[in-house]
């Protein structure tokens, strides 16, 4: 019985990973064919790198992840601070505002914000999608710091006023110390979040600023070259590390 | 590519917010006669009005205007029709003669069509059975690992973790390449002397990318839920002379409840709203409603605008209400449900 | 204590979403005084604190001090410092930091700082521990540091909201001591919050009862224990027994069916009364000579004397006494007139405590 058990979650593990680690292993096959491996080779990545609709995604995709981050872990943790310390019905208010966008589709989030740049006659491109990815990053961020924040001493803040800090010194020397690991991992989320997120993206840019994730699409919606294989498996292993970094980070800070 | 103008009252609308926000956050001020720290939000506050609750009103807006901007249902009606609006459209003494020579609805392309309503009920079937597969692959699973004598347990969940945060798009193609005419499965079969199938382009394609993609949502909270039962629970009941089939179904099963019903709501809302999986699967002859509503707002025709926001409205109210749905059956959240 | 009245409250109100916690609290703290505020949890003793420190804006009245209406002044430009109840102390600083935390905002000297550092790790014994963390620190090391860390910025007036309430019994005992002669070699103004009555009386100069947001009686430790002016303020107070008598005449109460001599007078005649005795004020006599007589149905041991209940056929009786009684004997009680304490009846409101957290 106990090895049937083992099997079995052996085999539900194997579909979740076999279609990453195939695709990983064919970008280092040497051949275009994916009929057979004709031997390792860098080749693919080679040609990734040789590539400027590539290279310039990359860019588009690095530089609003890391500007996302940082903006939003700036929005994000004022936010958490002061939703904090709110009374109880303006959080619960704040709260459920703060969920929405974690709670509806992400085609609904990047339809309405498409809509409200063609309203506002904003023409859609880098800024567009660096407004949109704050906008769903933020949330993630409130997440990671509300934990810290509730396990503070409620009267930390309050001691450091009474030393005779003004708010400011309190948030800058009190505060942002004491939650920094939320902070961090906020900010860690966020820069995944924003490298991983397709949906929203492709509704809120044009065709032509494209990131890493809209050109796979509209290649991969052609067939599958072996420089996507390449980029996709470069993007798995990234993101899978950055992840798992996180996870650890939210463990090890629950304990 | 946008004939849209910004309406005058537009600009008035947008400075009156403003006006009114910076005078609420000063009467807030005032009243507390200084700096206190609920306004580290304010700029949050903002944020959050201007890049979500006005696209959400952005999205009723045009739901329920014309592209001319006159209030209309017509979009509302397109779902049942989607001929509507076109036929609408179309000058009456027009289709008065074109139906004088002899030309039927159908000819002009303008009898009614049920697509819309169609696909939903189509994507709200593929949903449910996506879900039902997850359900039955994903229980067990939980189960297993959430066993306290199963020391690999913990570490293994994590395994299940990643993907739920992992690009879909990735993993689809991931699929999509084990699947092609000429990938790994289709070599193995070949070589086992089967011949090569077409496993692309399908439904079951389709079905599969989506259970590959969303498994992960059902087994987390269940195992979550099973993670937290006190043991002692079942070794009670156990005591009380349950066999272990009867614990199960007596006491484990239904305190699991909370994490099922969040499973089945975080497998469920995704996959209904999904587009790429079936666009990059189904090769674009399976049509899932979130692809009805790329097409509308990839169109260039500004009605089709319309009509998608009024398609996303009713995707939105059917999250919303599942979402209610999932808060009654677990209030606590203890299904760890929106992570 | 000298006479000047450092900190006046003037008809303070204070409502938390529709639930009054302070009924207009009116209230003077003199200067070098120990003042305890004294109640059950939700009497709005620390929001009264709150208040005062400036961490709650009161809805109506005024806070006086020395003279000047602070009211609207920010916590950090008052000269009151806090002892928040679990210390607040700031975990990412070490020990020093900690307590130099006011000073460096004040932008002293380093010398400056490391020299009044030192002097207070000296005061509250704890030389030597400045490079600690605070989290490596014992709940009462903790506990001096939070004082230091409030003390150093010489406070005309230290606020303490149940500083003792995390410690265990033994050690709250010594640094109760330790914090009254403290108080009395700075010459400090200290502002105590507590709901431990022995700690109340222990340490104070003036003892505040408060119950519901109302201030019920005002006094030295002693007038407080022996004149509390109500029954609730009686069974607060160390342990009472309290029953429902008529007022006969000016010195004459009748209760538990019978007429007891006592010292009280200005009541009226037949008028209702609260009676209270305290359980070491009964005497137990032979019963031809007790003024009731009672049944003992439970004897327990407390160490410096016995607890036993006594059935007086309408009353229940707790005595307190240093000879036992066997359970099932008739005994006599007698209580002499001056133990006798009468008061008004307490209003049926006050006789509820609210359970509501000020919080």
């Amino acid at each position: 019985m106990k090895t049937l058990k083992r099997i079995y979650l052996g085999l539900i593990l194997l579909f979740l990973y076999i279609p990453i680690v195939v695709l990983i292993i064919q970008s280092f096959n040497a051949g275009e064919s994916r009929a057979k491996w004709e031997g390792f080779s860098l080749i693919w990545y080679g040609k990734l790198f040789d590539d400027p609709n590539i290279m310039n995604a990359l860019w588009i995709t690095v530089s609003i992840a890391v500007l996302a981050a940082l903006f939003s872990t700036v929005l994000g943790t004022l936010a958490a601070i002061g939703i904090h310390a709110m009374r109880k019905r303006p959080q619960a208010l704040m709260l459920t505002l703060n969920n929405i966008p974690m709670t509806m589709p992400d085609i609904v989030t990047g339809i309405s914000l498409m809509l409200l740049f063609i309203f506002t006659q904003v023409e859609r491109g880098y800024v567009t999608m660096l407004l949109a990815h704050i906008t769903f990053d933020v949330p993630y961020v409130i997440l990671s710091v509300m934990p810290k924040l509730q396990q503070m001493n409620k009267n930390s803040y309050e001691a450091a006023l009474d030393l005779g800090a003004t708010p400011m010194y309190a948030l800058f020397h009190v505060i942002l110390p004491e939650v920094m690991p939320g902070v961090i991992t906020g900010a860690m989320l966020a820069f995944t979040l924003s490298l991983d997120d397709f949906t929203i993206s492709y509704f809120t840019t044009s065709p032509l600023v494209q990131n890493l994730s809209t050109l796979i699409y509209s290649q991969a919606r052609k067939g599958i070259k072996p420089t996507m294989n390449a980029l996709s498996a470069l993007m798995f292993v990234v993101l899978l590390v950055l992840l798992l970094l996180v996870n650890k980070r939210t463990d090890s800070q629950e304990k | 590519m946008t004939d849209f103008q910004v309406p005058v009252w537009g600009y008035w609308v947008m400075g009156a917010g403003l006006a009114a926000f910076l005078t609420l956050v000063g009467m807030y001020v005032k009243k507390n006669r200084g700096f206190k720290r609920p306004l580290f939000a304010s700029p949050y506050v903002l944020w959050l009005a201007l890049f979500t609750v006005i696209p959400c009103l952005l999205v009723a807006y045009f739901s329920f205007t014309d592209p001319a901007g006159n209030f209309t249902l017509d979009n509302f009606k397109n779902f049942w029709d989607s001929n509507y609006n076109a036929r609408k459209a179309i000058d009456p003494k027009e289709l008065e003669s074109y139906l004088a020579m002899g030309l039927s609805l159908e000819d002009l392309g303008l009898a009614r069509n049920a697509i819309n309503i169609d696909t939903l009920v189509f994507s709200l079937w593929m949903a449910f059975l996506c879900t039902a597969i997850c359900l039955l692959l994903g229980y067990p699973a939980a189960h297993i690992m959430a066993d306290r004598e199963f020391k690999l347990g913990p570490t293994l969940v994590i395994l299940f973790i990643v993907p739920m945060w992992m690009n879909f798009l990735l993993r689809t193609i991931a699929m999509m390449s084990l699947l092609e005419d000429n990938g790994l499965i289709n070599n193995v079969l070949e070589m086992m002397g089967v011949g090569r199938q077409k496993l692309l382009n399908n439904l079951a394609a389709v079905q599969l990318g989506m259970v590959y993609n969303f498994l992960p949502f059902m087994v987390f909270p269940i195992y979550n839920v099973l993670n937290k039962m006190d043991y002692k629970l079942s070794e009670a009941a156990m005591d009380l002379g349950c066999d272990k089939w009867h614990t199960f179904y007596k006491v484990t099963l239904p305190l699991s409840v909370p994490g099922v019903v969040s499973g089945i709501t975080m497998v469920f809302m995704p996959a209904v709203t999904t587009f790429y999986i079936s666009r990059l699967l189904g090769g674009g002859k399976v049509q899932l409603f979130g692809d009805l509503i790329e097409a509308k707002f990839l169109s260039t025709s500004l009605n089709e605008w319309n009509v998608g926001s009024a398609l996303s409205l009713i995707m939105m109210i059917l999250i919303l209400a599942s979402l209610g749905l999932l808060r009654k059956a677990d209030p606590e959240g203890e299904g760890g449900g929106i992570v | 204590m000298e006479d000047k009245r450092l900190i006046t409250l003037e008809d303070i109100s204070k409502a938390y979403d529709g639930v009054t916690v302070l009924n207009h609290i009116n209230l003077y703290i003199r200067q070098k005084e120990f003042v305890t505020l004294l109640g059950p949890s939700g009497c709005g003793k620390t929001t009264t604190l709150r208040i005062i420190g400036g961490f709650e804006r009161a809805d109506s009245g005024r806070v006086i001090f020395d003279g000047q209406d602070i009211s609207e002044i920010p916590p950090y430009r008052r000269r009151v410092n806090t002892v928040f109840q679990k210390y607040a102390l700031f975990p990412h600083l070490n020990v020093k930091d900690n307590i130099a935390f006011g000073l460096k905002i004040k932008k002293m000297s380093a010398a400056e700082i490391q020299k009044k550092v030192d002097y207070m790790l000296d005061l509250v014994n704890l030389s030597g521990f400045g490079k600690r963390s605070v989290e490596s620190l014992s709940g009462g090391q903790q506990q001096r540091i939070a004082i230091a860390r409030a003390l150093v910025n010489e406070p005309e007036v230290l606020l303490l909201d149940e500083p003792l309430g995390a410690l265990d019994l033994k050690l709250r005992k010594e640094m109760q001591l330790e914090l009254k002669s403290m108080q009395q070699r700075l010459g400090i103004t200290f502002l105590y919050v507590t709901h431990d009555q022995e700690e109340a009386l222990t340490m104070s100069d003036t003892i505040v009862v408060m119950q519901g947001g109302n201030i019920l009686q005002i006094g030295t430790p002693k007038s407080i224990y022996d004149e509390p002016s109500n029954a609730f303020v009686a069974n607060f107070i160390g342990e009472s027994n309290i029953f429902s008598g008529t007022m006969v005449r000016d010195e004459m109460v009748h209760f538990c069916g019978a007429d007891f001599p006592c010292v009280d007078s200005g009541f009226g005649e037949d008028k209702p009364v609260d009676v209270v005795i305290r359980p070491e004020d009964v005497l137990l006599v032979g019963e031809d000579v007790g003024q009731v007589t009672g049944v003992i149905k439970s004897v327990l041991f407390k160490g410096v004397h016995y607890e036993m209940m006594i059935d007086a056929g309408h009353s229940i009786w707790k005595v307190h006494s240093t000879t036992m009684q066997p359970e099932g004997s008739r005994v006599g009680l007698s209580v002499v007139p001056f133990n006798i304490h009468i008061m008004h009846p307490m209003q049926e409101e006050n006789k509820q405590p609210q359970e509501e957290d000020a919080q």
